[in-house]
């Protein structure tokens, strides 16, 4: 299944609302990393992954997330993850990256 | 359904490069589902192999990628799957270490042999038990 986001700026939340869908990997991650990047970019703090629909990530889309936080940071925001499947939440745990990002548990 | 005969060896030759990842993976999950894995487990091994693959594709230096291709043996056992991340041609690779791919490799799989001459990676090996197999070892 090819990967895709859908985003909204929320005023409120001074961030983006961003629904992930798919599967990323080495093949798109920087196309992730990109499509942040962009968001962030443009306005706004804040990251708000809504990740229901995330069947698969690997470690490069790990790396590509962290590359984001790290702009995300700079701009004295953050990035919340929601709705990680429990495979998905295993690699965060493996890697110590649900201590790095705010995982939202539902 | 489960497929009787747990002792096939199923092998897919492939070009270095990321777009044919998800192939593998698929391959890996079809094969794990009709061996009986559970579903954690299936996750686990689709997640092994990709990372797998995602190791040798970085780690391979462009120019040896070329006219290079790895093998993926997926070896059915009754109370086991192991898999063989072969390369066709074997490259010298550098760094090995602090690499996330592997890390995360280690922790999803019940063994991991890197197979390393000299500074040349010819082989990963990755064996993930059943379930029920993991419980009898613990038993002793």
């Amino acid at each position: 299944m090819e990967f895709s986001i859908e985003s909204n700026y929320d005023v409120s939340k001074n961030g983006w609302e961003v629904i992930m869908a798919g599967e990323i990997d080495i093949f798109n991650s920087e196309q992730l990393k990109s499509s942040l990047l962009k968001l962030i970019n443009e306005k706004g703090k804040n990251l708000y992954l809504d990740c229901a629909k995330l069947t698969f990530i690997d470690s490069t889309a790990l790396g590509a997330l962290v590359g984001v936080l790290k702009n995300v940071k700079q701009g004295g925001g953050d990035i919340y993850i929601n709705s990680l499947k429990p495979n998905l939440t295993k690699l965060f745990k493996i890697t110590n990256l649900d201590k790095v990002f705010i995982i939202e548990v539902n | 359904m489960q497929i009787d005969n747990n002792h096939d060896n199923i092998e897919l030759t492939l070009p270095i490069n990321a777009a044919y990842v998800s192939a593998v993976r698929l391959t890996a999950s079809s094969i794990a589902y009709r061996m009986g894995f559970e579903i954690d487990c299936i996750e686990d091994i689709k997640s092994a192999v990709s990372e797998a693959c995602t190791f040798i594709i970085k780690k391979i230096p462009k120019q040896h990628a070329i006219d290079n291709s790895f093998k993926i043996i997926f070896d059915l056992k009754n109370d086991s799957i192991e898999i063989l991340i072969k390369l066709v041609r074997a490259v010298e690779f550098v760094d090995f270490e602090n690499e996330m791919s592997l890390l995360v490799l280690k922790a999803l799989v019940d063994s991991l042999d890197v197979d390393i001459s000299g500074n040349k990676l010819t082989s990963l090996k990755l064996t993930k038990l059943k379930k029920e197999n993991i419980l009898e070892t613990l038993e002793g």
